[in-house]
């Protein structure tokens, strides 16, 4: 059954999907992050939702909604627009290509941004920039729909990383 | 061959007596009673595994290390019983202050297990297969040139320094043993990835090296780490992630979050080795602005030469035509001021707020900001 993006089903399909490939996210090494995601609404720039993933280890400890109460290392965030084409591109394609890669897109902030008030907990979206991508690229996996119903392109490519 | 032992052993009666007993069955055994701490170590955390930090007890422990190591002179590890006759190996680093940071036992663990192979990790065979247009691929070839003088100098610092330091700081010896590893694998992914384009290498260039090597010969390892880890890695870090975004292919995006991986690990180190200095040592403050007055100095020299400036130009902008040329230069600039301000970002997190106002590279950050707004 489909999850909806943006939502905290949606986070927890990634979060299965990055259990599926523990021996991979292992050979990637320690990922010890707490992040924020933040979507904004079309327009106004209001967020329409926000979700904290915890990472330790090699696993995704934690799901949730909201960021109240949180300190998160860094924030991700931008318009659902921002979000879907990168999601778009991925499902497409099975991995993010050069346009649509988290740093391509966070460098300048010009689809997406990064917000933190540490710059040692802005570092750490490099210091596993690697398992971050590949997190949000399992997305290709995931059977979602958008909150006006539509669907992401269907698979072009065979998903290249995981499969590879 | 200029240290010789005191003692001929084969020709020492003494020695060799005990050597025979020894053979015969008559062990000595005095070595059982060492009287050191027998202490438990488990994992914190058995998906970790056993760490560093979980070795931090007693008086094998790191955190009650005193600033001043007197006792140990030699080889023997932290803890261990010291007997007489140990060499004296003079080390050139002996007070904490010059060496730890926060956290570094963790980044010690991070670094083991985030090793990556530049000859398997690296889509090679689909990068084969990508021919660049020639204005890209020679700024591709020149900019892989430069990356790799950096990362030769990079991988000797910390050699360099590696043996020079005391073994009661077994965690920073261990987390500069993994950097010089890094930095290697990163000159060998820049000149694998150089002659792999098919343009070959480009130019060295003089400025950059002038800047590499006042980095090797800083006068203390709080010298080379300040100007290494955090300005220099710092600002390299910040080009590996503009050096991702205007990667022409996947795979090269992929080397650059690689690299770029491994560069945050040392930066994160050479943050929390300098809030060390200032939390513990406040009185260093004048000393470290004054270094970085002559590390900007060659910082701004290396990082603007042409043969390092021009080819992000054409790599940014997609070419050599007028308009390319004009929208390579916006990029870069607000790249060389993301640079900057990441810098400044940085010392301020670590207790220098003040560097912004008293470095000479705000006047460039300023002269930055009026080009960019103008373009």
């Amino acid at each position: 059954m489909a999850v909806t993006f943006p939502s905290l089903a949606f986070f927890e399909a990634l979060q299965r999907e990055m259990r599926a490939e523990r021996e991979r996210f292992s050979r990637l090494g320690f990922f010890d992050t707490t992040f924020g995601v933040r979507v904004l609404a079309e327009g106004g720039g209001r967020p329409m939702a926000e979700f904290v993933l915890a990472f330790e280890v090699f696993d995704c400890v934690g799901t949730r909604d909201g960021l109240g109460g949180a300190e998160p290392d860094f924030v991700l965030e931008g318009p659902l627009a921002a979000w879907r084409e990168m999601l778009d591109t991925i499902h497409a394609l099975g991995a993010a290509d050069t346009a649509h890669s988290l740093n391509t897109l966070t460098h300048f902030g010009e689809g997406l941004r990064v917000r933190y008030d540490d710059p040692d907990g802005h570092d750490k979206l490099y210091r596993f920039a690697e398992s971050i991508q590949e997190f949000i690229d399992l997305s290709a996996r995931i059977d979602f729909t958008y909150p006006d119903g539509s669907r992401p392109p269907a698979r072009r490519e065979p998903i290249r990383r995981m499969e590879a | 061959m200029s240290y010789l032992s005191t003692i001929d052993f084969a020709e020492d009666d003494a020695f060799v007596d005990r050597f025979h007993r020894a053979m015969r069955g008559d062990l000595d055994l005095s070595w059982m009673q060492a009287g050191t701490e027998p202490v438990p170590c488990h994992p914190q955390n058995e998906w970790r595994g056993l760490t560093l930090r979980d070795l931090d007890v007693g008086s094998y422990g790191f955190t009650d290390m005193p600033e001043l190591i007197r006792e140990n002179r030699s080889f023997a590890p932290r803890g261990a019983v010291l007997p007489a006759g140990l060499p004296d190996l003079q080390a050139d680093v002996n007070r904490k202050s010059e060496v730890w940071a926060y956290n570094v036992e963790g980044y010690y663990e991070e670094a083991m297990t985030r090793q990556w192979n530049a000859t398997t990790d690296i889509p090679w065979a689909e990068l084969q297969h990508t021919e660049l247009p020639e204005d890209i691929g020679k700024a591709y070839a020149q900019l892989l040139t430069f990356l790799t003088e950096v990362e030769m100098i990079a991988t000797d610092v910390p050699a360099k320094w590696m043996g020079r330091l005391n073994a009661d700081f077994f965690e920073v010896k261990n987390f500069i043993a993994t950097q010089a590893m890094d930095e290697a694998r990163h000159a060998e992914v820049f000149r694998k990835r150089a002659l792999s384009t098919g343009f070959g290498l480009g130019r060295a260039s003089g400025h950059n090296e002038c800047n590499l090597k006042f980095l090797r010969d800083a006068d203390s390892f709080a010298e080379a780490s300040l100007t290494l880890h955090l300005q220099a890695e710092g600002m390299v870090l910040t080009l590996f992630r503009f050096s991702e975004y205007i990667a022409p292919t996947e795979g090269d995006k992929k080397l650059f979050r690689l690299v770029m991986q491994d560069e945050a690990r040392h930066v994160g180190y050479g943050m929390q080795h300098l809030k060390w200095v200032i939390d513990h040592f406040p009185e260093k403050r004048e000393l470290i602005h004054r270094h970085l007055d002559e590390a900007e100095n060659f910082v701004f020299g290396a990082g603007y030469a042409t043969e390092v400036m021009e080819p992000f130009i054409i790599l940014a902008g997609k070419g050599l035509g007028p308009e390319n040329i004009r929208q390579g230069v916006r990029i870069t600039a607000a790249f060389q001021l993301k640079q900057a301000e990441e810098y400044f970002e940085r010392l301020a997190k670590c207790g220098l707020p003040e560097r912004r106002e008293r470095s000479r590279l705000s006047k460039f950050v300023e002269m930055n900001r009026q080009m960019v707004t103008s373009l």
